[in-house]
């Protein structure tokens, strides 16, 4: 009975696995076939594996320049990830700690997860356009960090929690100013749950795409808009092996932070959700 | 704590409400002050204000329920579906996770990905040419439907999204079911309960917060879902199927006209 069971869980973990990661198989095998081979061949075996379509990909800067498009991901969703701690570290105190406007920001922030973001297009757009902000890495970094905001509160406001009070109440009779509190007792002490912020975050932020297709055009396209790029030229034009190539390119980063961090992740995701 | 002062604790707090003001409070008086005037994309910034006709338009437009209906029904749709296979994968795989955890990390991959690009994948994926999908049903079946079309696109939509979130369930419950205590366990074995029983008056009433929880949280994502059904069906049929679509194509191309 027992080997039986043992072998039955297996079986159940790769058919999920396989399941579930299906599409991003099927991207990745797609990515390494030939142009040639891939008329002939919509099967899961390449028959001669090649890497031409991410030559092909980085050959084309003069249509599509993949390394701009990263590095318009790569500093949004850093603003993203990094925003919404400094934004949200002081409240989460405030909250957490003294009790304050915990009755009401709390909710607010949290409620924020639960409405459609689109809504707010619009005055977005609106906004962004007097302020020059429109087709901006800075602009796009900024809507990423309200995307943000909930769970980063959320998870600051636990961590903080969950440091010992004794430890700034001491640093306070000694005399301690709260900003040096936040700095010198909060910030190293809360770090595990700062550093999963901010991986979980940039992932967050490195996936979001509506915002990306509203208030960007050109300069500051991210990756996840950029993708789409390959297929809106709608039709029969659409360059299979090359738009799976980008798209493997565009999963690349945040998968590699998941698999790295996919402990932590895995706490705080929870966490936050239970919370929330 | 006394010590804090109240000035102390708004300058605290005034990055976040600065930051609240201007990019939630600020959009959503201009979305109250538009639904209430008559405005087009050329008269953005001059609002007259004329009246709850915009909310009478809308609630007389057919599409508009239809898309409401359908959100709901994908949302109740999918929320259940993750919850039921979530449970199911995190209890009968939490011995072997339990011993490698590495193996989470490969069960948690499809979470990474960003939705919009999981949905062009699937373009791919269903795709009928290049698609190995409507290969393999032609190879073993001889046929192989429209995945995208008519009544299969609420079901291809859904398992697209039970496929992609079905991981958030499986941890949610994988983590509140290994955090039930031992104790509690080994007391119900002593007093002779089997694995059923077990599962049913004690593992399950424990961990039913996380499946509401989990539930929820699916619901609410699931309903207000954008990115994999906007890449999917865009220029399609049933463009404008979900509420978020309907929101989303009312603005930008219906206006446009």
């Amino acid at each position: 009975m027992k080997p039986f069971m043992h072998g039955l869980r297996w079986l159940v973990f790769l058919l999920a696995a396989f399941t579930m990661n299906f599409p991003v198989i099927v991207t990745l095998v797609t990515s390494l076939k030939s142009k040639a081979e891939l008329s002939i061949n919509p099967s899961l075996l390449i028959k001669a594996p090649s890497l031409s379509n991410y030559q092909q990909i980085f050959n084309m800067a003069d249509r599509f320049d993949i390394f701009s498009i990263l590095w318009n991901s790569i500093i949004a969703s850093l603003i993203g990830a990094f925003l919404p701690l400094l934004v949200c570290l002081p409240a989460a105190y405030a909250i957490a700690r003294l009790g304050f406007a915990r009755s009401w920001l709390l909710p607010i922030v949290v409620n924020l997860r639960a409405i459609p973001l689109v809504i707010f297009a619009i005055p977005l757009y609106m906004l962004f356009q007097v302020t020059h902000l429109l087709d901006t890495r800075l602009g796009l970094g900024l809507i990423l960090t309200l995307v943000n905001l909930p769970l980063t509160l959320v998870l600051l406001v636990n961590a903080i929690a969950e440091i010992p009070k004794d430890l700034d109440e001491a640093a306070r009779i000694d005399g301690a100013s709260t900003r040096h509190i936040l700095r010198h007792v909060v910030f190293p002490l809360a770090w595990p749950s700062i550093a999963t912020c901010l991986v979980f975050g940039f992932i967050t932020a490195w996936n979001e795409y509506l915002f990306g297709l509203i208030l960007t055009t050109r300069r500051a396209v991210p990756m996840t808009v950029g993708a789409s790029f390959f297929f809106s030229a709608s039709g029969g034009g659409v360059q299979w092996g090359v738009a799976a190539a980008v798209m493997i390119l565009g999963t690349f980063i945040p998968s590699l932070l998941g698999i790295v961090m996919y402990r932590r992740i895995s706490e705080s995701l929870t966490s936050g959700a239970i919370k929330g | 704590m006394t010590l804090v002062k109240l000035r102390e604790k708004i300058l605290l707090v005034s990055p976040l409400l600065i930051f609240l003001g201007i990019f939630l409070l600020f959009p959503f008086i201009v979305n109250i002050l538009y639904s209430l005037s008559d405005v087009d994309f050329k008269t953005l910034r001059n609002i007259n204000i004329s009246g709850v006709q915009n909310y009478i338009k809308v609630w007389k437009d057919p599409d508009f329920w239809q898309a409401m209906r359908f959100s709901l029904k994908f949302a109740l749709f999918a929320a259940s579906l993750e919850c039921i296979l979530g449970l199911f994968l995190a209890i009968f795989l939490s011995p072997l996770l339990k011993k490698r955890s590495w193996l989470l990390a490969i069960l948690m991959m499809p979470m990474m990905v960003a939705p919009s690009l999981m949905g062009l994948m699937y373009r791919l994926v269903l795709h009928e040419f290049v698609g190995p999908v409507p290969f393999y049903l032609w190879e073993w079946f001889g046929n192989s439907p429209a995945f995208l079309g008519g009544k299969n696109l609420f079901y291809t939509l859904s398992v697209i999204e039970v496929l992609q979130w079905t991981p958030f369930a499986l941890l949610l419950f994988y983590v509140a079911y290994v955090g039930i205590p031992e104790s509690i366990v080994e007391a119900a074995h002593i007093d002779g309960a089997g694995r059923l029983k077990l599962l049913q008056f004690i593992s399950l009433p424990l961990i039913f917060p996380a499946l509401l929880v989990g539930f929820v949280v699916r619901f609410i994502d699931s309903f207000r879902v954008f990115d994999n059904v906007f890449v999917l069906t865009r220029g399609g049929a049933g463009g404008s199927s979900k509420a978020c679509l309907f929101i989303f194509t009312n603005i930008f191309f219906n206006s446009a006209k």
